[in-house]
């Protein structure tokens, strides 16, 4: 069936329990599906939009409440929609580093970050992680005094991630902010992974800059995302337009110039807008979350050989294991291959594991219930003992 | 200019975006609680309301 020439319909989450490592929290609600309907068309929240033409102060629909909201909802104190986490971080790389500052990184920062250093021209320096996946406080802090004695210079921001991508796991911002503070370093505290999954508050992380996103964690329509700031930062990030045309002599109001002006100007915006009484409620759901994705993990360590990469118990839904030593051992004489487990999984209507993978690999539980886990998990189990592996259960 | 057919035409997808959550939210079976099922039932009830409705308004 096709929703357009050469299009098909998209039936993923309709027909399967999607494990996407990177789909599973931005999966639409309800009435997200309902706003996409009503306001797909291109500039849909623009009907109302008076004086000073700008998105945030729209009231209808009630995106400037929604602004006033969501800086709240993350414990800040203003905050701006961008088109997906890597605007907030190059908006913040913009406005902070100038050619030739040291930034630091980490391990497991994403790719956007990185390249929005390199868009201001900063160099990049990583914070080594720990054996157990973690960025510790204390390695914060020896690459700091490195990098002030091998530049000379402060770095200008510490980006952080809250859950990273790579293992999922929880990295102590709060304690790494403080160890930034002391030299004055600014943090961007990156919470793709946990705004709209887990309750996020910026300012007990010590977060001065925060940001999420709305397609990966918010139940929103891409691009999309967040970008909260204090207010000591928020004249710095979201400085208003100044520029003056030298013939027309035209000035462009109260835009703000590290967003471009308006960022989200129809069906992100209020898609985001749709699920947010949702997230703001399933956030205090998490810890159900959490014991799923457990009783999962559990099912599959009962399967002989196999281990778990991210931090364990699970404290957050993505997760990395590595069945090498299981699944992989399958796949040297099945003649599917590596194939054998995912499509074995879809067989049973269970999706979103990269196609083809035994060995290590990645899954994202996030919004499944109770009876789904229970199913996924028996699943796994019923694979692994059709193939021959020892399972003890 | 008929607005009872277009309010009837965004009623109408909005309870099959009900629907369709209800698919969505339990994959991959769809096997449907009690609740469910009164539930759907209901939403199936309003939609062929909504139906009448535009039969009404643009074929009469």
């Amino acid at each position: 069936m096709n929703c357009g020439e050469g299009i098909d319909t998209r039936q993923i989450d309709e027909l399967f329990i999607n494990l996407d490592p990177i789909q599973a929290g931005g999966r639409l609600t309800t009435d997200a599906m309902k706003a996409v309907l009503a306001y797909g068309d291109g500039y849909s929240v623009c009907d109302h939009c008076t004086k000073p033409f700008r998105l945030d102060h729209i009231s209808k629909p009630p995106l400037a409440e929604f602004h006033r909201d969501l800086a709240s909802f993350l414990n800040m104190d203003v905050a701006r929609l961008v088109p997906g986490a890597r605007r907030g971080f190059q908006a913040v790389a913009s406005a902070l580093v100038k050619p030739g500052d040291p930034v630091l990184l980490t391990a497991y920062s994403h790719y956007t970050e990185f390249l929005s250093v390199e868009q201001s021209k900063g160099t990049a320096f990583e914070i080594p992680a720990d054996e157990s996946h973690i960025i510790t406080p204390d390695a914060a802090a020896a690459r700091i005094e490195e990098v002030i004695k091998t530049t000379g210079k402060t770095p200008a921001l510490m980006f952080i991630e809250q859950v990273d991508y790579q293992y999922g796991n929880q990295h102590p911002v709060s304690d790494l902010s403080k160890v930034a503070h002391q030299y004055d370093i600014p943090v961007l505290c990156n919470g793709a992974y946990t705004i709209g999954i887990m309750d996020v508050n910026g300012k007990e992380l010590g977060a001065d800059f925060l940001v999420g996103s709305g397609h990966k964690s918010m139940a929103a329509p891409a691009p999309s995302g967040v970008l909260a700031t204090t207010s000591e930062w928020a004249e710095t990030v979201f400085r208003t337009t100044g520029i003056k045309g030298d013939l027309t002599g035209r000035t462009f109001g109260v835009k703000e110039v590290e967003m471009m002006g308006c960022t989200l100007m129809g069906v992100t915006s209020v898609g985001m807008m749709a699920s947010f009484p949702h997230v703001k409620r399933r956030v205090k759901e998490f810890d159900a979350q959490v014991q799923y994705v457990n009783r999962i993990v559990d099912a599959l360590l009962t399967i002989e050989g196999t281990k778990i990469q991210s931090e364990y118990p699970r404290k957050h839904t993505l997760t990395r294991m590595n069945t090498t030593d299981s699944f992989d051992t399958v796949a040297k004489t099945h003649k599917k291959k590596g194939f054998f487990l995912t499509s074995a999984l879809r067989e049973r209507g269970i999706t979103g594991i990269l196609p083809g993978s035994t060995r290590v690999w990645k899954f994202n539980s996030y919004g499944i219930t109770s009876e789904q886990a229970d199913y996924i998990a028996e699943s796994f189990i019923e694979i692994a003992e059709k193939e021959g592996l020892v399972c003890s259960r | 200019m008929s607005k009872r057919s277009v309010d009837a035409v965004f009623q109408g997808l909005y309870l099959l975006t009900d629907i369709r959550g209800m698919l969505r939210d339990t994959v991959p079976y769809h096997q449907l609680s009690v609740e469910q099922k009164k539930e759907a039932e209901k939403i199936l009830g309003k939609l062929e309301k909504q139906i009448a409705i535009l039969k009404e308004e643009l074929l009469a």
